[in-house]
């Protein structure tokens, strides 16, 4: 990627767009939008199909969420942050499970925002407090085997929204607390569907030493 | 029909057949086929007594069966009549088939009033095949048609009129009965409600008079707490009787809307599949949330995560919780910081601070 990050905005709302594009800008460093619309075609055509993250919201003017749209998007091999109006965790997980990078609610605001296209740009996951709360309510059959620790740092970060507060809370440090973050958003990975950014973000793990190939 | 006045029917054809037939049969001189058809009758009045008995309506095809059998033995038992006796005292099958059919299709009015006339019509037609009568013989045998056919309307009216009354009777017995335990469940409804609010407002009168004497000062900052708990807990108790799918989630939220309501910056999240948690339990749940979030100051964080059989309620706020000021009654010892508790059942509430935080947490296993 040579410089600046670019983004595009899929979302049916001319403010949420405007929202989002100006929150991108105003970080640091600023991501670029490259290409916004109302549909998922800003997605694939002129600018908005070399952008290095999708922002996509889930319900595009209907009440069925677009998970076909997520789906061929992650196949093409695209960074998605879904951004979607309704907590619902059964869809969160859905959403992780196809391949999205972070499933990001609009009550969550700007900084979670950021952080999630940061990571995204860059091939990582970022699980949100809210995502969190999906992940340790969980209960399906085929979830991955975490830690005591692990479903530790996922309730306490869904209860204070703080990384700060979990570290001090569990006496660890504030980079433990994400690499345990990390390494369950890997486990999840590794239970999904095969997709490309998931095979580059094991990819990552492995070059990380956060998982090791035996866990393969 | 009631069972009642089809025991009637049953008892007045079981009594006409010996009674009154059986009599012209033996001084008459009839055809041998006249015993056939005596006999049909007999088992007709027989197999009705098998319904009838134990007070269960007859069945579609023995009444079908029954209508034809009466049928048949009527035609047997008029051809048998001796000739020129039409009507007359030997034709002792005309008046007790009138009564089998009203006995076999006491139900069914018009099928019933179908038969009557069919019956009437068939003996009519057999009487003039038998030989043209003369006028004294039709002005004699439309007394007998008339009297006979009347008589039986008449008692199917009676009948259905005194079945009607009864099914009257008894629609509005019962709907005095559902009448009455709807107003004793209402009375003691109210009666539970009345116990309960006045057990859970405790606190909140001794505030209010405490409050109207001038022994509580309103710019004090442990009378606004109580203040603020007392409403959070009136506002959560309003909230316990909505017909709501998660009650759990609805109270939680309305003691966040009280907070709210403060300008306290509440930010609530849920997670997981909602359980069924019963009201004690609720209460022993809500009743740390209700302080904590009473206690908070400008921002709190309200979490409830439902995991594999465990409940979490979790708040995080900018919360300082005088445990030495309020009285006990106010704060259950459990949740005092720092202190670690078991309330009733298996509810557990832990409180620590971290950097000016104030965190606390209920869990509650549904095992």
């Amino acid at each position: 990627m040579a410089g600046e990050l670019s983004a595009v905005v899929v979302d049916d709302h001319p403010a949420v767009r405007a929202g989002v594009a100006y929150w991108l800008s105003t970080g640091t460093p600023p991501i670029r939008v490259a290409a916004s619309g109302e549909d998922v075609r800003a997605a694939w055509l002129g600018e908005g199909a070399d952008a290095d993250v999708v922002i996509l919201d889930l319900h595009l003017g209907g009440p069925t969420p677009a998970l076909g749209d997520l789906r061929r998007l992650v196949e093409a091999g695209r960074r998605v942050v879904v951004y979607s109006m309704r907590a619902d965790d059964d869809i969160a997980l859905q959403c992780l499970e196809l391949g999205a990078l972070c499933y990001l609610t609009k009550a969550e605001g700007a900084e979670h925002l950021v952080r999630a296209a940061r990571a995204a740009a860059e091939g990582r996951a970022y699980t949100p407090p809210s995502l969190a709360g999906a992940l340790a309510g969980d209960r399906s059959d085929h979830r991955p085997a975490l830690s005591a620790r692990e479903v530790e740092v996922l309730v306490e970060w869904f209860q204070s929204e703080s990384k700060d507060f979990v570290a001090q809370r569990l006496g660890i440090s504030l980079s433990t607390v994400n690499s345990h973050l990390e390494r369950i958003r890997i486990k999840y990975a590794l239970i999904g569907r095969e997709a490309p950014t998931k095979a580059a973000l094991v990819a990552r793990a492995i070059q990380d030493g956060l998982i090791g190939v035996d866990d393969l | 029909m009631t069972d009642h006045s089809r025991a009637v029917l049953l008892a007045v054809a079981a009594v006409i057949q010996p009674g009154l037939g059986l009599a012209p049969l033996l001084d008459h001189d009839h055809h041998p086929a006249a015993w056939a058809a005596y006999v049909l009758f007999a088992l007709v009045t027989l197999v009705c007594a098998v319904w009838v008995l134990r007070r269960e309506p007859l069945p579609g095809p023995v009444v079908a069966g029954g209508v034809v059998a009466v049928f048949a033995a009527s035609a047997t038992a008029t051809w048998a009549l001796p000739p020129d006796d039409h009507f007359g005292p030997a034709h002792w099958s005309f008046g007790l088939v009138g009564w089998q059919l009203l006995l076999l299709l006491a139900d069914r009015v018009g099928p019933l009033l179908a038969a009557l006339s069919a019956h009437v019509a068939v003996s009519v037609a057999q009487w003039v095949s038998a030989g043209a009568p003369d006028r004294v013989e039709v002005g004699g045998a439309g007394v007998v048609l008339l009297g006979v056919t009347s008589f039986q309307v008449g008692t199917l009216v009676i009948m259905r009129v005194l079945a009607r009354a009864g099914r009257q009777a008894a629609r509005m017995a019962a709907e005095q009965e559902r009448a009455t335990t709807r107003a004793a469940v209402a009375e003691q409804w109210e009666q539970d409600l009345r116990a309960r609010f006045a057990g859970r407002l405790g606190t909140t009168l001794p505030l209010l008079a405490d409050l109207a004497d001038g022994v509580l000062d309103p710019r004090d900052e442990e009378t606004r707490l109580r203040c603020a708990l007392a409403a959070t807990q009136l506002r959560r108790l309003f909230a316990e009787h909505d017909d709501v799918p998660d009650p759990l989630v609805h109270e939680v939220a309305a003691c966040a809307h009280v907070a709210e309501q403060r300008g306290v910056v509440v930010s609530l999240a849920v997670s997981g599949v909602a359980v069924p948690v019963p009201a004690e339990v609720r209460r022993a749940v809500t009743a740390p949330v209700e302080l904590a979030l009473a206690a908070a100051r400008t921002r709190a964080r309200v979490s409830l995560l439902r995991t594999d059989g465990e409940v979490r309620v979790a708040v995080i706020s900018d919360a300082v919780i005088p445990g030495a000021v309020l009285p006990d009654a106010v704060i259950p010892d459990a949740v005092i910081p720092g202190h670690e508790g078991t309330a009733p059942g298996s509810v557990e509430v832990e409180t620590g601070t971290y950097g000016g935080q104030t965190r606390m947490e209920v869990r509650w296993r549904a095992s």
